[in-house]
């Protein structure tokens, strides 16, 4: 189990390069809550009846994605390393 | 039955008895022809090197050494190394490693296995590196501020061996040129700052001699009572380290009070206390703090170039003998520089396990590599002998929690610094997707609320007159969307074809303006059904209210709707008109300013239906 002293591991780097992070987190959780607003603005201004489940899935489902990887870049941003 | 086992039981106990005396027995068969020991009495550490040169005296060759340390020593036996030193420049070192302890009467016996076996007579030269915590003792137990430190050592002038040595020396090297007292065994010199015993000739196996030696050693007895030293791998490139020290003066305790003043005046006069640690960090460390429990210590200094990362530290106030401080070191490191893959798909990480700081005895060492979750098939390697434990630890976003290696080392040293541990861990890189989506699914979920309550009706009475206006408006504002749309279509019709009117009168392409008519009478042709449905949706839905609810708004809405419905059908008409009338004139070739005369009517009463019809549609959103 000891290593030995040929053998010599290959370091291990983040799968996406650390200084993309404040740009991902920006860009990312802008799209996010753009996406966010437009859900919202479809809620309000719809009735129960002209409302499209469809639609309002999609929205929120894509802003959620948006949101939830920005919010992972900006955690890994200002080191919170999860 | 029973009888018969129980003597089969007793007879293999025989056997077992046998054997392990026969294998204690052939350890006596070594002749130590010379043995040079070297004891390094400069710092609050003591080590002691010892190069041994040994022969098989018995008849069967052997592959076993034993070293001996008294009781007291073991207990505080921080760190042994056996090696072999080849001769030449390049030769490879052999170590030689320590197989089994074990402990008869009041001599602990650490067994070696030696690279070979040796044969009768034949010879073996190595060296043996042992370093001892807490050997030295203050003496006085207390001093004041200014007094300089004078401490005991106690030990033997033969060296505590199993086996008979023939030639043997001692040299004891302490810290200052101020040696109190020494004890005489036969040949006893002092040179310079050494104290030399010996040669001695022939001592048998397991003699000792006691001697005492008393001197001055003013090097700060800094000891961490207990140090957690604490490590969290994050694979998105991030190693978290964070150190809890229960920093201590071992040294002689201070008398009376401490006198600010006199600290203040005269530097270098006080003692054995000391102000200063020095840290040496792995070389990319960042994002450095120091704090205690009541937040930033702002005493220190980073150094960091390409090769290495120095700290130095400042407790908040100096450490006097038998003061103490409490405070925690925290840094990141690259995940790049500690963790790797092994060429068997496993990851390890890589780190020295002792504390960075130079100087210091660390009498509980605890290390805990937290891995990150959802890791599995954990296993250590530590090079030298540490309890070892497992435990779980939740941190940022976890859920069944990270797997924690649990390391604890009493008596740690600097040269615990330059050892390794290897935490081995097999991890799915998918895995690192399950907190972002942990995350999406938070968000994913108060979307979901949001559409909820959205789509369900909270409301208690079902009957009440507030509920069902609530429910009518919200019917006739959906009709009036769609009758909106609708009529966003049509105006759109409407636009293209007055667009194609306005070409054809400078171009006179008539025909282009015939397929313009076409298309927007088919459009309006189409559409005109669903608006009728459309307003009998609206007048069925504003009808039948109950009672005394249908409103005047609602039945205004009705007649606006009715009037605006009505001011379009115009409108259309008008352009269809003015359309005739244009296209009637280029076929009959007439100049523009008659087909401007001719036309000029139906523009007018266009306008204005236009601008009614528009007003008609922005009210109806009130």
């Amino acid at each position: 189990m000891a290593l030995g002293s040929g053998e010599v591991g290959i370091p291990i780097y983040s799968p996406v390069p650390e200084s993309l992070y404040p740009l991902l987190a920006v860009l990312l959780l802008t799209i996010g809550l753009l996406l966010t607003a437009f859900f919202f603005i479809y809620e309000v201004t719809s009735t129960k009846i002209s409302r499209s489940l469809v639609q309002e899935f999609a929205t929120g489902g894509a802003a959620s994605v948006f949101l939830g990887f920005g919010t992972l870049f900006l955690l890994l941003w200002t080191g919170v390393y999860v | 039955m029973a009888r018969a086992r129980a003597m089969a039981l007793l007879l293999l106990l025989l056997v077992a008895f046998t054997l392990v005396s026969t294998s204690a027995g052939s350890t006596s068969t070594f002749n130590v022809i010379r043995a040079d020991r070297k004891v390094d009495l400069l710092t609050q550490v003591v080590r002691i090197s010892t190069a041994w040169k040994v022969e098989n005296s018995g008849t069967e060759p052997a592959s076993e050494f034993k070293l001996a340390l008294s009781a007291a020593q073991a207990e505080r036996l921080a760190f042994i190394e056996v090696v072999i030193k080849g001769k030449g420049k390049n030769a490879a070192v052999v170590g030689l490693p320590v197989v089994d302890v074990a402990q008869e009467g009041s001599v602990t016996l650490y067994t070696l296995a030696l690279p070979k076996a040796l044969n009768q007579k034949e010879t073996a030269t190595f060296e043996s590196y042992v370093a001892l915590t807490h050997q030295l003792k203050p003496f006085p137990e207390e001093v004041t501020q200014a007094d300089a430190q004078l401490v005991k050592y106690d030990d033997s002038a033969y060296i505590l061996s199993p086996y008979p040595i023939k030639t043997q020396t001692a040299y004891f090297k302490v810290s200052s040129p101020r040696i109190e007292s020494f004890t005489k065994v036969g040949t006893t010199k002092v040179v310079d700052t050494e104290v030399r015993y010996g040669p001695y000739e022939n001592i048998e196996a397991l003699k000792s001699k006691p001697i005492t030696l008393h001197f001055e050693n003013n090097q700060p007895f800094a000891v961490v009572e207990e140090l957690v030293r604490e490590i969290e791998i994050s694979h998105w490139g991030n190693v978290y380290v964070t150190e809890n020290y229960k920093l201590a003066n071992k040294g002689a305790r201070l008398k009376s009070t401490f006198s600010r003043f006199e600290y203040q005046a005269r530097p270098g006069a006080s003692g054995t206390s000391f102000r200063h640690l020095h840290a040496k960090l792995p070389v990319n460390a960042h994002s450095v703090y120091y704090r205690d429990e009541i937040g930033n210590i702002s005493t220190s200094h980073l150094r960091s170039d390409f090769r290495k990362t120095e700290l130095e530290l400042e407790p908040r106030y100096p450490l006097f003998g038998g003061w103490k401080v409490a405070f925690t070191l925290g840094y990141c490191v690259p995940l790049q520089d500690l963790v790797f893959k092994a060429s068997d798909g496993s990851r390890y990480l890589n780190i020295s396990f002792g504390s960075p700081f130079n100087n210091i005895v660390v009498d509980k060492l605890i290390l805990k590599v937290v891995l990150p979750e959802g890791s599995y098939d954990m296993s250590v390697s530590v090079p030298f002998p540490v309890e070892q434990g497992q435990e779980k630890k939740y941190s940022y976003l976890d859920t069944v929690g990270r797997t924690v290696a649990v390391m604890v080392k009493r008596n740690s040293v600097l040269e615990h610094q330059f050892k390794f541990v290897q935490v081995h861990y097999r991890f799915n890189s998918l895995g690192m997707l399950v907190e972002p989506l942990m995350l999406v699914m938070v968000f994913f979920a108060f979307f979901t609320a949001c559409i909820a309550y959205t789509h369900f009706d909270f409301t208690l009475s079902k009957s009440s007159a507030a509920y069902l206006a609530q429910l009518q408006r919200d019917e006739v504002t959906d009709v009036l969307q769609r009758l909106q749309k609708l009529l966003a279509v049509r105006g759109q019709a409407e636009e293209r074809l007055d667009a194609s009117l306005k070409e054809a009168t400078r171009t006179g392409d008539v025909a282009a303006c015939k397929a313009a008519r076409k298309a927007a009478d088919a459009v309006w042709k189409g559409t005109s059904k669903d608006l009728k449905t459309l307003s009998d949706a609206l007048e069925s839905t504003v009808k039948p209210v109950p009672g005394k609810t249908s409103s005047v708004k609602s039945s205004s809405v009705l007649t606006k709707v009715e009037s605006l419905l009505q001011k379009e059908k115009e409108m259309i008409e008008k352009v269809q008109q003015k359309q005739t009338v244009i296209v009637d004139a280029y076929e009959r070739k007439l100049n523009s300013k008659e087909i401007d005369s001719r036309i000029a009517p139906v523009q007018e009463k266009l306008e204005s239906l236009r601008q009614e019809v528009s007003s008609l549609i922005s009210s109806l959103d009130d």
